[in-house]
């Protein structure tokens, strides 16, 4: 069965579906069981599960994390929520140091099966402390598996997949899709497994890679390239960025010879600075222009409305850089493809 | 800041040399002023400049660049140019080089047009695989991607078979530059486009004889001895034994005579002569509708039967249109033998990046004096065409009697 819910619904539904499952997974966090969650995503857990099973801690996320990873290596399966994505920088000992390493430093015999929810990301005026994007700081560490998913059934199939990986996985959500709706389903055996690109849209000119927010910004501005330009753009939203589905999306590049990389992070070192390396690499003969990216501009993310939406990429960026990929190539008298 | 193009001084020119530069750099220049001696196909020209300025030279006396590619530049004096490049673009981006800039957008643009490198052509990766693939001159394009970068379709337009759409219509304008004129009193003629290959010989061979000045040399061999050889190798051959063809005994014959020859085993190229240590020898083969010169490589490291077997391969490969772009590089000499047409003899078109090609006739029996009484012997003539700049009349004929005596006494191609 499917059912119209919104993004964080899908999210509680599959913690739920999976402690139903399996006795050893629970949820901790600040605020996560009698206030439900600042985001609202634990809502009804605890008053299913028990307090035992939906931890309220303190304000500690380095501890929080800690002990998750501990319980994690003496055999259960903790899904931490950490409010934000900036704080979860406190626990980044026990994320990077810990967590990653541990399963390398005891040659496999110690497993660390956790799940660490984190939201982020711009446009709700809650300055550079707690909006900024990091899946590029996680992306790099070898040992976590990150996930960035974009919509409500993603976002439901993902994290049972990561509850019941054996690896430590950073799931990123973003604040601004918690509302949005989609169709889900309720098979609490359906999973989106990790590595797997989705094809938002296909097309012929370019191809554009966009990951959370930044996916649908794609999208959108996919149909305005198709509407106003008469480019035929491919979205690929890649859903994990750890495993990558490079596959995927170089077999897009190969078709459409134009690559533009969207994300709301960072440009320096950022998801689009890695995966265009990765395209050039390996479909450099297959590329007619430079990889493109359009990314958060780089500065701490501002308070003030307008200046934070103007750091953020909108669809009229994305629009600019496919225009820069495809000059001369498409238009009147290039007969297209 | 203007730039001054390799003009089209003459209707077949596809590329000009700087013979002299007439003004020197820094100087400058009025409208009018006689700027640059350039050699075309046909001749050499002065060329005056239709810009006032100061003189920057882009490429050196004696260089070669088809036309359209910039050879100078006239602008005004230098402080100009910087603020040339802030003024047309975001001054955020080009202030800080290296940092992007404070707005969300692409950070890859490109820069001010690197003008440091006048020769490097600016072509995608992906135009330029396609380019080599298809054997499309990239020198030669003009490009339409940002800041005149070729790009696929300008690779395709110049190849002329673009295969993703080859089954669409062509577009207006191509169909109107295709069409002939209606009231022709030849009749409405048949159009057939030229395919890749043909499109290749016709420029090349187009090029060749308006660029190389060709002469030349023609010998008559006597193949007595290589038609007994020929024939003991056949008498003596098992049964689906190659036997060499005398087309295989000029060949290996040419290699030798290349190797003691070197100035045969060549190339006239921008004002230099390029001599090639490897002997690598084309063969032309016909096929339908076509013409294609694989070549034998290291032909004078070679046995004959060797020659025998791989001209045997490559020309199979060329039939069942397997043949692959390394196995058509590399040629430094061509052979082209219509003797099993009964052409007697002819003159080839040199291929050019060569100094020279050796056409070969039939094999007949003939009449011949010797001490003045008549005989008969089986007589070749070949023909042997020399780029003129490279390969002078008398290193020439030295290396035509070199191939002669190498088939009138075949131990010495053992």
């Amino acid at each position: 069965m499917m059912a119209e819910i919104r993004m964080r619904e899908a999210l509680r539904d599959a913690m739920a579906e999976e402690m139903r499952r399996d006795g050893n997974v629970f949820v901790m966090g600040e605020d996560v069981a009698v206030f439900q969650g600042a985001f609202k995503v634990t809502e009804g857990l605890m008053e299913e599960f028990g307090e035992k099973r939906v931890r309220d801690t303190p304000i500690s996320e380095n501890t929080i994390v800690g002990i998750g990873v501990g319980a994690a290596m003496a055999g259960l399966r903790p899904i931490v929520e950490l409010m934000t994505v900036n704080f979860s920088l406190l626990a980044l000992d026990q994320i990077v140091n810990h967590a990653a390493a541990i399963p390398y430093m005891f040659n496999g015999n110690a497993r660390v099966p956790m799940v660490i929810r984190m939201p982020g990301g711009g446009g709700h005026q809650l300055g550079p402390t707690h909006s900024h994007s990091f899946e590029a700081l996680y992306l790099q560490v070898p040992g976590l598996l990150v996930a960035c998913p974009s919509t409500p059934a993603d976002a439901k199939g993902l994290l049972k997949a990561a509850i019941r990986d054996e690896n430590p996985v950073i799931f990123i959500e973003h604040e601004s899709l918690y509302g949005i709706k989609g169709e889900v389903s309720d098979d609490e055996d359906e999973i989106v497994r990790f590595g797997e690109a989705a094809v938002r849209r296909e097309g012929e000119d370019v191809t554009i890679v966009g990951i959370l927010k930044m996916a649908h910004v794609a999208e959108q501005a996919a149909a305005e390239l198709e509407e106003k330009h008469g480019i035929s753009a491919e979205v690929i939203d890649p859903r994990t960025l750890r495993p990558l589905d490079l596959d995927t999306i170089l077999a897009s590049v190969r078709k459409t010879n134009r690559a533009v990389i969207v994300e709301e992070g960072w440009p320096h070192g950022g998801v689009g600075a890695n995966l265009s390396t990765l395209i050039t690499e390996q479909a450099f003969d297959w590329l007619d222009a430079p990889v493109q990216r359009v990314t958060g501009a780089d500065v701490p993310m501002p308070y003030s409305r307008r200046m934070e939406q103007a750091a953020i990429p909108h669809e009229e960026n994305v629009i600019e850089a496919v225009l820069a990929a495809t000059e001369g190539a498409i238009g009147p008298g290039k007969g297209g493809s | 800041m203007s730039e001054i193009v390799m003009p089209r001084l003459t209707d077949s020119m596809e590329e000009g040399v700087i013979l002299s530069w007439l003004k020197a750099d820094g100087d400058e220049i009025a409208v009018g002023d006689e700027l640059v001696e350039i050699e075309t196909d046909k001749a050499s020209m002065v060329y005056e400049s239709d810009l006032a300025g100061t003189l920057e030279i882009l490429v050196p006396e004696g260089e070669t660049r088809p036309i359209g590619e910039p050879i100078a530049r006239i602008g005004e004096a230098s402080p100009a140019d910087a603020g040339e490049a802030v003024a047309d673009g975001d001054p955020v981006g080009r202030t800080s080089p290296g940092v992007p800039s404070g707005t969300p957008t692409a950070p890859a643009q490109a820069p001010v047009q690197d003008h440091d490198h006048a020769e490097h052509i600016k072509v995608s990766p992906l135009a330029r695989r396609i380019a080599k693939e298809k054997g499309v001159d990239l020198s030669g394009l003009t490009g339409s991607g940002p800041g005149g970068r070729i790009i696929k379709v300008d690779v395709e337009a110049a190849s002329g078979s673009d295969p993703a759409t080859a089954a669409e219509p062509a577009s207006p304008a191509q169909s109107a530059a295709a069409s002939p004129p209606a009231d022709s009193a030849k009749g409405p003629p048949e159009t057939v486009e030229l395919n890749r290959t043909q499109s290749l010989i016709a420029r090349r061979m187009s090029e060749s004889k308006a660029t190389i000045p060709h002469f030349y040399l023609r010998t008559v061999v006597d193949m007595d001895r290589a038609v007994e050889v020929r024939a003991a190798f056949k008498e003596e051959a098992t049964e689906g034994e190659t036997v060499p063809s005398l087309n295989d005994f000029v060949v290996k014959a040419a290699a030798i005579a290349l190797r003691r020859h070197p100035i045969a085993n060549a190339a006239f190229r921008d004002g230099h002569f390029e001599l090639y240590p490897k002997v690598n020898v084309g063969i032309a083969v016909a096929t339908e509708g076509s013409l294609i010169v694989p070549v034998i490589k290291d032909a004078d490291h070679l046995s004959l039967a060797e020659i025998s077997e791989e001209t045997r391969r490559l020309a199979g490969r060329v039939r069942s249109a397997e043949i692959t772009p390394p196995e058509l590089a590399g040629g430094t000499f061509t052979v082209s033998n219509l003797g099993m047409f009964g052409v007697t003899g002819f003159d080839a078109v040199i291929n050019p990046g060569q100094a020279g090609i050796l056409s070969v006739g039939e094999v007949a029996e003939k009449p011949v004096v010797t001490d003045g009484k008549i005989g008969s012997a089986h007589l070749m003539e070949i023909t042997l065409a020399c780029d003129h700049r490279i390969l002078y009349g008398a290193d020439g004929a030295e290396f035509l009697a070199s191939v002669k005596a190498n088939l009138e006494e075949p131990g010495l191609l053992a």
